[in-house]
């Protein structure tokens, strides 16, 4: 620092006084452990997980499942009841709802997946940094999150998508553009603790490389809370892409995402409403069911919460 | 994003730690500065983001404007006067000298000035946003002191579940039940519109539903981990009422955070504004918005952008202060 | 501590209530709900101050009526698509009227009667007088002059085409005149227009909105305000535009002076409802008067079936098509233009999303348009007669193709792709179906490198021209259809044709030329016109929808019964 300049160095003041020691982290039960308390606390999250698990093998297994092709229009059954032959009714071009679902559900639940991973990538990778390098490199990256969290989220993933336009890949860009930074900031936060940490301390003294200490001490400590914000962040990206499917920039028809179900099918709210709420209530369960979930875990393996 | 409660959970948990350190020992009036000068490069980012992102769209903005019937030399003249053939730093820099002074340039496809289309439609988005706050408020409240009493019962799913449905649904879906049932079938309220107390009151619930469930979700949280406070424990020993002991000192120091979250959830709430305004018709900030990314109108947009960021820059500093306010650990410990 | 929060919370509450309580007093519903006994809404007692900020109209007893985005501007020398409020505060020289046999001729408006000139160049106009302005103003010549040469000159200009006929028109716009040579005042009512040649649509070219007759003084005061401060945008029209809240509502009240009687609806307010499950409900609890069905065109049947003496039919001047792009193999190749024209079952993705309310079409011009051939070839479907052309043409295994869909067309639309994407995969052809978003779409189409796409055009004016000059009119105005028609003969004989002076011969080359361009060359698939259904409430009477369809409609004629 050869230059001191007021405002700059109230600035850096300001983000250093972000930084916290609080040392917060009690070593982890054995992960078996941790299940166990999960079962006996929390019912509702276990039946969470085994529904989520039960929806991810209907999808993967939806050509067995499914009892119809879900592309195959037949003109002259639009519209249908439910029946029996048709559980859910048919679609505005006699395509069967039931089988559209099962399929939808490979859509979606890799409209949850995917761009969370990603952003769950990125977000680690660049909290760590932050929280490790800490300096112009923390300062830059914390301050690209500031951005990215002070704009309404809709709205950039509306821009991004305008920008590149529709279909899956520039869905999965838009949300993983947008959701990065909050993972980040957590990852900071958990990083600055734990690299207080002796052990971390230790490895740094005797020469350990940066990187190694980043995935190999600092990484495994931060899973935990990964863990819980990945199970909440799935629901919110399919909600999220229903709300950019509404807004006419969403997933791409014929092949649909639940969220592109409801939109289609509101049309016919009045006289065929199984077409908006089926899909509707396929998305609401899948949501709650990673949010009981994401809220069992909470309480039994992140340890920032834990803590008592 | 907006809908769920990962995100503010996420937020929260870092700005809540952050601001408790912040909050020491500092004079208010310094602090305030200081994040003021922390949001400066965060509002100069924001503005280059979509500068460049708006520039980098593939379609052509005077195309889209002008519809069918176009003569070419007509959309050169008009792509001149727009000032769209100079290099793109100098657009940028013209364009943050006039934003300083106020002016976010004329909308290309109102022809307006858009600092007045915004202030126009900002009072309808900020009245929805404060009843959706309140909306979301009490249910959450309700919902999170009920299922924390009741921990890992059958009314702590039943009310939990019931906060969560607000965000497990898609908005616009909620948004069009609501207005089925409550509008159309029951007729209590308007179907639409944004002109009378009683219109505001459905699109309030929707958007305050769809906030109420980390709010009930952290109220839940807080309360558990509080009531298990030594002070709380001392008060049950001395007698007082359980239903005494959650109200009167559990949830005040519960209600800490979730006060700072809910001005944390500024950016959410704006971005489920824009879906709830264009299902019940509300003249509001968020629809226009969503009519400027629709017609590429780059002041426009830019203006709605920059508008809400600074909102939810403010809420933050606000819920800074708050914190600052009402934490008695800070107040005693300064 | 508690204390404290207490009292923040309940300032908090007092702003919002505050704020709300402000927006509820200044401004209440007006609704002047239909059925008056609606319950539980009580609009009867409400006070009725206007909903728009800063204006106090009564709208009690005005027509209400939904648009699901806002226009951009009443300006109609500036859009080429917001054509209601200047339909309905402007007047044109000539109107288009329909007699009851569906025949349509252009009738006096502003120019009570019109002489034309052997050649067909010279057009004498003799205007009505004692006609005025909503300030008050007189119209005269002048006024016809001042619209022309703005049309022409404005920023942002874009129905120049309509008037670019008139001599002087491409000097004057392109910046190397600076007076439209063609128009000559004889005196304040006697104008006299000349044309670059001969152009037997030019009548029904002026009568489009866009040809709205504009007040040279106040237009030119009002600046780049006329058509976007209700005030000072005036006009002769039946109705004065009295005020606008953007993404609210518009409010028209009736012009007192119209020069033909004024109007016996008091006004009309246009809510902006971007949702159409909410349009509906709100037609259902009687808080609209008239809505365009075109909105909802999935729920017609039920408004058929709810509401049978409330559906008005309108015809639509407008033919849906299917392109193919010359440039893009293979669609150079003629026999394979002809299987896809062949392959397409019109009438199904008519009956599927449409009920069947419309027309086959088998040409370029649609039913309702003058110069429609109802003897032309027509093209059936033919799925083994498609695949027997495409082995001819050597793609006995089909080929891969795109289907171009603009993200902002409607959900039908992109619905008849989903048909017809499937009925090409039957004769082996595997179309793809390609979003794009409205602005790439427009651009991608206007480079002439377009997939194919479904589309629909209808009538500007009542006249062939319109659409087959449109189209294959020259080389430029194929490309930027992303047609490519290559045959250059053929567009010269389309843009001579507008100069054919006899109305028979024109016709008939007109028809001639449909009949080589769709039946010998292919060049698009022609699909079908619709027809445009509104929903009026009960105490509506004598609406009369626009002769071409548009979803757009004049409010003079209505009235509401009560």
């Amino acid at each position: 620092m050869t230059k001191k300049n007021g405002g700059a160095d109230m600035l850096r003041e300001a983000v250093q006084e972000q930084e916290f020691s609080e040392d917060q982290i009690r070593e982890s039960d054995t992960w078996l452990d941790q299940v166990k308390t999960l079962v006996r606390q929390n019912k509702l999250a276990v039946f969470s997980a085994i529904l989520i698990v039960l929806i991810i093998m209907a999808a993967v297994f939806a050509p067995v499942v499914a009892p119809y092709d879900h592309l195959k229009q037949s003109l002259t059954d639009r519209l249908q009841h439910p029946s029996a032959a048709h559980w859910l009714g048919t679609d505005e071009l006699g395509r069967d709802v039931l089988s559209r679902i099962i399929f939808g559900a490979r859509i979606s639940l890799t409209i949850g997946l995917v761009p969370t991973l990603i952003s769950m990538a990125i977000g680690t990778v660049l909290g760590m940094c932050a929280g490790f390098y800490g300096g112009k490199i923390d300062f830059f990256i914390m301050r690209l999150a500031d951005v990215m969290l002070a704009f309404p989220s809709l709205l950039l993933a509306m821009v991004v998508m305008y920008t590149m336009g529709g279909g899956l890949i520039n869905i999965f860009i838009a949300l993983s553009l947008v959701n990065w930074a909050s993972t980040a900031r957590v990852v900071r936060s958990q990083t600055l603790s734990l690299k207080e940490k002796e052990y971390v301390e230790a490895a740094r003294s005797i020469g350990v490389k940066k990187w190694t200490i980043m995935f190999r001490h600092i990484l495994p400590n931060c899973l935990p809370s990964l863990i819980v914000l990945f199970t909440l962040n799935i629901p919110s990206a399919i909600l999220s892409e229903a709300s950019l499917s509404f807004l006419g920039v969403g997933a791409q028809p014929p092949s649909a995402s639940w969220g592109l179900m409801v939109v289609r099918g509101k049309k016919y709210l009045f006289t065929e409403p199984w077409l908006s709420i089926a899909p509707s209530v396929a998305i609401m369960v899948i949501v709650m069911a990673f949010n009981f979930l994401g809220d069992g875990l909470r309480d039994v393996i992140d340890p920032y919460l834990k803590e008592q | 994003m907006p809908q769920n409660g990962a995100i503010d959970f996420a937020a929260f948990f870092c700005e809540n730690r952050i601001l408790f350190r912040l909050g020491r020992g500092f004079p208010v009036f310094k602090k305030v500065l200081k994040r003021i000068l922390v949001s400066i490069p965060v509002l100069v980012g924001v503005v280059l983001l979509i500068f460049i992102m708006l520039r980098i769209v593939p379609g052509d903005p005077v195309t889209t404007m002008m519809g069918e019937h176009v003569n070419p030399v007509v959309i050169e003249k008009i792509k001149k006067e727009m000032g769209l053939e100079q290099p793109l730093y100098i657009q940028f820099f013209k364009y943050v000298a006039n934003a300083l002074k106020g002016d976010f340039g004329t909308s290309y496809r109102l022809n307006r000035n858009v600092t007045q289309i915004i202030l126009d439609a900002f009072p309808n988005t900020v009245k929805l946003s404060l009843l959706a706050a309140l909306v979301a408020w009490i249910i959450g409240i309700v919902a999170g002191i009920v299922a924390a009493i009741r921990q890992n019962r059958l009314l702590d799913r039943m009310f939990m579940g019931c906060a969560l449905m607000g965000v497990s649904m898609p908005v616009f879906m909620t948004a069009l039940v609501l207005q089925y049932v409550f509008a159309f079938r029951l007729k209590w309220f308007p179907v639409s519109g944004f002109d009378s107390f009683r219109a505001m009151i459905l699109p309030a619930i929707v958007l305050g539903w769809n906030s109420a469930g980390s709010i009930a979700r952290m109220t839940r949280s807080n309360l558990v981990e509080v009531m298990q406070d030594d002070y709380i424990r001392t008060a049950r020993a001395k007698g007082l009422r359980e239903h005494g002991v959650i109200l009167g000192h559990a949830l005040k120091n519960a209600m800490l955070p979730v006060v700072t979250m809910m001005a944390l959830q500024i950016s959410s709430m704006l971005s489920g504004a824009v879906l709830t305004e264009s299902v019940f018709g509300v003249p509001g900030i968020g629809r226009l918005a969503v009519n400027a990314i629709e017609t590429r109108d780059m002041p426009l947009l830019q203006g709605t952008v920059i508008f809400t960021t600074v909102l939810i820059i403010a809420g933050n500093l606000v819920a800074d202060l708050l914190y600052n306010v009402l934490d008695p650990r800070i107040r005693e410990g300064a | 501590m508690k204390k404290k929060i207490s009292l923040i919370l309940a300032a908090a509450m007092t702003m919002g209530l505050i704020l709300t309580g402000c927006g509820g007093s200044s401004s209440s519903e007006t609704a002047a709900a239909p059925e008056a006994g609606t319950e539980g809404s009580g609009q009867g007692t409400e006070t009725t101050a206007a909903a728009a900020v800063g204006t106090d109209v009564d709208t009690t007893g005005f027509l209400i009526t939904v648009l699901n985005a806002d226009i951009q501007t009443a300006d109609v020398q500036k859009t080429s698509k917001d054509y209601l409020i200047p339909m309905n505060i402007f007047d044109r020289l000539v109107e288009i009227a329909v007699d009851d046999n569906g025949n349509s001729s252009i009738v006096p408006s502003l120019a009570e009667s019109w002489d034309i000139s052997e050649d067909g160049t010279e057009y004498t106009f003799h205007l009505r007088q004692g006609v005025k302005f909503h300030n008050g103003n007189d119209f005269t010549a002048e006024d016809v002059v001042y619209t022309f040469t703005r049309m022409l000159t404005a920023e942002g200009t874009v129905n120049s085409e309509f008037i670019d006929q008139i001599k002087g028109a491409s000097e004057l716009l392109e910046g190397s005149a600076d007076t439209l040579e063609g128009v000559e005042v004889i005196d304040d009512y006697t104008l006299k227009v000349t044309l670059k040649e001969p152009f037997a649509g030019f009548l029904a070219c002026i009568s489009t909105a866009g040809v709205s007759i504009y007040d040279s003084e106040a237009t030119e005061a009002a600046g780049d305000q006329f058509g976007l401060d209700p005030s000072v945008t005036v006009g002769t029209g039946p109705f004065k535009f009295a005020s606008w809240t953007y993404n609210d509502q518009l409010v028209l009240v009736r012009n007192d002076d119209y020069w033909m009687g004024a109007s016996a609806l008091p006004g009309a307010v246009v809510k902006i409802i971007p949702d159409t499950e909410t349009q509906t409900m709100m037609f259902e609890n009687g808080e609209i008067d008239l809505m365009d069905l075109d909105y909802v065109t999935d729920a017609i049947d039920r408004f058929l079936a709810t509401y049978p003496d409330q559906i008005i039919s309108g015809p639509r001047v407008g033919i849906t098509y299917l392109t193919m792009n010359y440039n893009i193999e293979p669609f150079n190749n003629l026999k394979v233009r002809q299987a896809v024209q062949k392959a397409i079952d019109k009438q199904s993705i008519l009956d599927a999303l449409y009920g069947g309310r419309g027309q086959i079409e088998h040409g370029i011009f649609p039913h309702g348009l003058i110069g429609f051939n109802e003897n032309q070839t027509q093209i059936t479907y033919d799925p083994e007669g498609a695949k027997a052309l495409l082995a001819e043409a050597g793609y006995a295994d089909g080929f891969t193709m795109e289907l171009a869909a603009d993200s902002s067309a409607s959900d039908t639309t992109t619905m008849a792709l989903e048909i017809i994407k499937e009925q090409l995969a039957e004769v082996g052809i595997n179309a793809e179906i390609k979003n794009y978003d409205q602005s790439t779409w427009l651009e991608t189409r206007k480079s002439g490198e377009l997939g194919s796409f479904l589309a629909t055009w209808t009538a500007d004016y009542n006249d062939p021209d319109n659409f087959i000059y449109t189209f294959f009119g020259n080389e430029e105005k194929t490309k930027i259809r992303s047609i490519n028609y290559p045959d250059k003969e053929v567009m010269d004989r389309v843009a001579k044709a507008r100069a054919i002076v006899n109305e028979d011969e024109r016709i008939a080359e007109y028809q001639a030329l449909e009949e080589k361009i769709i039946h010998e060359d292919a060049s698009w698939a022609p699909m079908y016109s619709r027809t445009h259904l509104f929903a009026v409430s009960k105490r509506v009477q004598n609406f009369v929808p626009v002769w071409s369809g548009i979803g757009d409609q004049f409010f003079y004629g209505i009235s509401l019964s009560e």
